[in-house]
């Protein structure tokens, strides 16, 4: 079980200058192997409220509980993907994608056969001796994100993964990404500034608003997903389908009263 | 747009001859005696004699040998001690605190200045010019490696965290080979700094090697044999930085890009 | 009051943790010397042994001279070594940077001087000029020239060709380029280069001094090793520290009264 539990999580920055609460008193509950995308204007505690599940962060009050143990330390059950690949750009394909396997002490056959599974899901076969800068920043990010699949953690946490993307690698990202998921079912937190991302990624959306950081809405979207088939389209045409547009419009509105005078 | 000077080889070769020339004719016109300044064939037949006469008890290339070993020693206690400490330094602020101060007041103090100390505690054979070597040597590791450490990325350790690393992975995986360039740059001038220590103290309290060689020579006075010793230390130094250039810019090349 | 660490990094009165080190330190001093006797005085001096030989070399004297006298002779040749390289090394880089002859007719010289150590000069320093205070001036010198020719040269060549090019649009001639574009530029780098030549001067100075002199804090440093005076001979290293980090200091007060517009 790898549920996330947000118990009155407060996060204050700034000892010394002026305190900031960039975190106000957030409780939520992520279930089991659901994804969550979380979007929110910039500056409102996406990043804060996810590096404290990782436990890069300690909250000020309250906490954060993953599969019931409360979060104290950074650890191998809750996985990173940074918006900057954070791949080590002194170890091959292979070393990368294995790092966290090896925290686990997985043998070498266990480690071998996961590159090549995760290579070939990434149609990315004949890359693992290449170092992280031969590759395009699309594959770089591939390779980061089988880095923490392979890690093997409860939850898989994402920071903008696709953020320095192009266009067109974020749209074959987002595809790869839930053929990921249904291969292998995971508890993730997706964060991304990309309504549509997060509407075609997610089984819901966690609207945010600022000052204080704090949750405004939570938009269902599994059940509509599963009711329309979704998962059979290819994501063109999911994006032009009227349950699609429907959701993507409640978040933007949503999204855009947060957002206030900055749009 | 660039100044057009034409071809600048004739002024190196004009430089190179003028200052050979210049030297060869002060000595053969007599203006000064040989006990002064020898011709540069002089220094280059002795260096020949010295390879197949003994000197100092020894061959010139033995000197050096016994010269280079030395260096070796104190270079790598530099290097195996201060490396480290300059990785954990940038990793841990407790320890940076802890250590700058006392480090601050070491750097002030001449790496020669140990020689005394050295001396007396570990005697003049091995274990003191090890020591002065170590003190000369030290801290450009210390400071390059804090610095390499300090400019990893924090989000590559932050992701190595979350993969489930620990501090021994950490500083073995991603702290090492992240201030790698930085390290190797700090070894080259350690490198110098402990050569020239080692020279230093041969000088002042060892009785072998090629610095002692150079005592021998000054009291004989035979400054052919002085300035043979320091064309053989200059040649040794060129050789150590060569083989670090080398490596850095093997390091270099494979951070490439990254 | 901002001071800056050799890393870098600002030191704020938070950082406690270094007034307790040294705290610490001193205490472990004591007690390994003065109250249990583990080191003993032929190995390092007590505290008590180092105020002693300090007040010593500061009123009767040692190893022929006070403290002042010792460190007075010190600095002078420091001084004249240093200055002599600055102002013929300085030019030279200058030069060098400026014209690519100069630099072709100079550098094959250098690079074959470059290798030797300044240290390994005194022999024949010792040979031409003796004990004298000269054989010390002469290696100090030698010791010193190397680092700011090369980064006077250094910051030269990397003279901002806009810059250049802006100046000379606007009419700067020769000497108006080069005290207006050219050494303001460079300033930076070419300060770098005293750093390092005042800290090479030291290092040799204390060798120097040591491998033979009548006076300065070099002879202190001798003497005591030869009477196996560790307490003097803590006491030298103390004030040669204090010395090197008083120019040192000096130096950087001038660089920023010189260097106003630095942003950093
Ligand atoms: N380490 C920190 N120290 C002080 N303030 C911080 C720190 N990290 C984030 N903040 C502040 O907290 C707020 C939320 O930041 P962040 O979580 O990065 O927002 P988001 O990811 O939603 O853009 C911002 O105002 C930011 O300036
Ligand atoms: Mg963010």
């Amino acid at each position: 079980m790898s549920d996330i539990q947000f118990d009155g999580v407060t996060k204050v920055f700034g000892r010394g200058g002026k305190p900031f609460t960039a975190i106000g008193g957030i409780d939520f509950h992520v279930n089991d192997n659901e994804f969550i995308s979380v979007v929110g204007p910039s500056g409102c505690g996406k990043t804060t409220l996810m590096r404290m599940v990782a436990g890069l962060e300690t909250p000020t009050d309250g906490e954060v509980r993953v599969g019931g143990e409360k979060v104290t330390k950074p650890g191998p059950d809750r996985a990173v993907v940074f918006q900057q690949f954070a791949l080590f750009p002194w170890k091959t394909v292979r070393k990368n994608i294995t790092f966290g396997m090896r925290s686990r002490g997985a043998s070498k056959a266990e480690r071998d056969e996961a590159v090549a599974h995760y290579l070939k899901l990434m149609k990315m076969e004949g890359t693992e001796d290449s170092y992280p800068h031969q590759l395009s920043g699309g594959m770089q990010q591939r390779v980061a994100i089988a880095r923490s699949y392979a890690t093997d953690p409860g939850v898989l946490l994402m920071d903008e993964p696709f953020g320095a993307l192009d266009a067109q690698t974020r749209t074959i990202m987002q595809e790869e990404l839930v053929r990921l998921s249904h291969v292998n079912p995971r508890t993730v937190l997706f964060i991304t500034h990309s309504v549509e991302e997060a509407v075609y990624l997610a089984d819901r959306v966690v609207v945010m608003g600022r000052n204080p950081g704090k949750i405004r809405e939570v938009i269902d979207v599994a059940s509509t997903r599963k009711a329309e088939k979704w998962s059979e389209e290819p994501i063109d045409d999911v994006m032009e389908m009227p349950s699609f547009t429907h959701l993507r419009g409640q978040v933007w509105r949503l999204l855009r009263e947060e957002m206030g005078e900055d749009i | 747009m660039r100044r057009d000077y034409g071809p600048l080889w004739p002024w190196s070769v004009a430089g190179l001859v003028l200052f050979f020339g210049i030297w060869q004719a002060v000595v053969s016109a007599g203006l000064v005696s040989n006990f002064v300044l020898p011709s540069p064939l002089e220094v280059l037949d002795r260096t020949i004699t010295l390879l197949g006469r003994p000197f100092a008890g020894y061959l010139l290339h033995e000197h050096v040998f016994s010269s280079f070993m030395r260096f070796l020693g104190g270079f790598s206690l530099a290097a195996v001690i201060g490396v480290p400490l300059g990785l954990m330094m940038g990793r841990f602020r407790l320890l940076e605190d802890i250590v700058t101060p006392l480090f601050e007041g070491y750097r002030y103090v001449a790496p020669l200045a140990w020689v005394p100390f050295a001396a007396l505690w570990f005697g003049t054979g091995i274990g003191g010019p090890i020591m002065v070597i170590f003190t000369g040597a030290f801290a450009p590791c210390v400071i390059n490696a804090y610095r390499g450490a300090r400019l990893v990325d924090t989000y590559l350790i932050e992701a190595a965290q979350t993969h489930g690393a620990g501090e021994f992975r950490i500083a073995k995986e991603v702290l090492l080979p992240g201030a790698l360039p930085s390290i190797v740059a700090g070894l080259r001038i350690s490198a110098g700094l402990g050569w020239q220590s080692l020279i230093g103290a041969e000088l002042i309290v060892v009785s072998s090697g090629i610095g002692y060689v150079m005592v021998q020579g000054q009291s004989n006075l035979s400054p052919s044999t002085v300035m043979t010793a320091m064309f053989v230390i200059g040649l040794v130094g060129l050789g150590i930085d060569f083989v670090l250039r080398f490596v850095e810019a093997r390091v270099r090349a494979k951070w490439e890009g990254k | 009051m901002d001071k800056r660490t050799p890393w870098g990094r600002v030191v704020t009165r938070s950082s406690i943790t270094g007034v307790i080190t040294v705290a610490v330190v001193i205490a472990l001093w004591f007690f390994l010397t003065s109250v249990t006797g583990i080191v003993g005085q032929y190995r390092f001096p007590s505290p008590q042994d180092f105020l002693a030989s300090f007040v010593r070399l500061a009123t009767e004297g040692y190893a022929g001279g006070t403290l002042i006298e010792q460190t007075l002779q010190s600095l002078w040749l420091v001084a004249c070594g240093f200055f002599t390289a600055i102002v013929i090394g300085v030019p030279l880089g200058f030069a060098m940077g400026y014209d690519r002859r100069i630099e072709a007719f100079l550098n094959p010289v250098f690079l074959l001087l470059r290798p030797i150590p300044p240290l390994a000069w005194i022999p024949l320093a010792i040979v031409w000029l003796g004990l004298s205070d000269g054989s010390k001036i002469l290696v100090i010198f030698v010791a010193a020239f190397v680092p700011s020719v090369i980064n006077t040269f250094t910051g030269v060549r990397n003279v901002d060709r806009t810059l250049v090019e802006a100046a000379k649009v606007h009419g700067a001639g020769t000497s108006r380029l080069i005290s207006e574009v050219y050494l303001p530029d460079a300033a930076p780098m070419i300060f770098t280069g005293l750093r390092l030549s005042l800290q090479a001067s030291w290092t040799t100075l204390v060798a120097a001094e040591l491998v033979g002199a009548f006076l300065g804090l070099g002879r202190v440093l001798s003497t005591a090793y030869r009477d196996i005076n560790t307490a003097m001979i803590l006491v030298a290293m103390v004030v040669i520290a204090i010395a090197g980090a008083f120019t040192t200091i000096l130096l950087a007060q001038v660089e920023k009264r010189v260097i106003k517009w630095r942003t950093t």
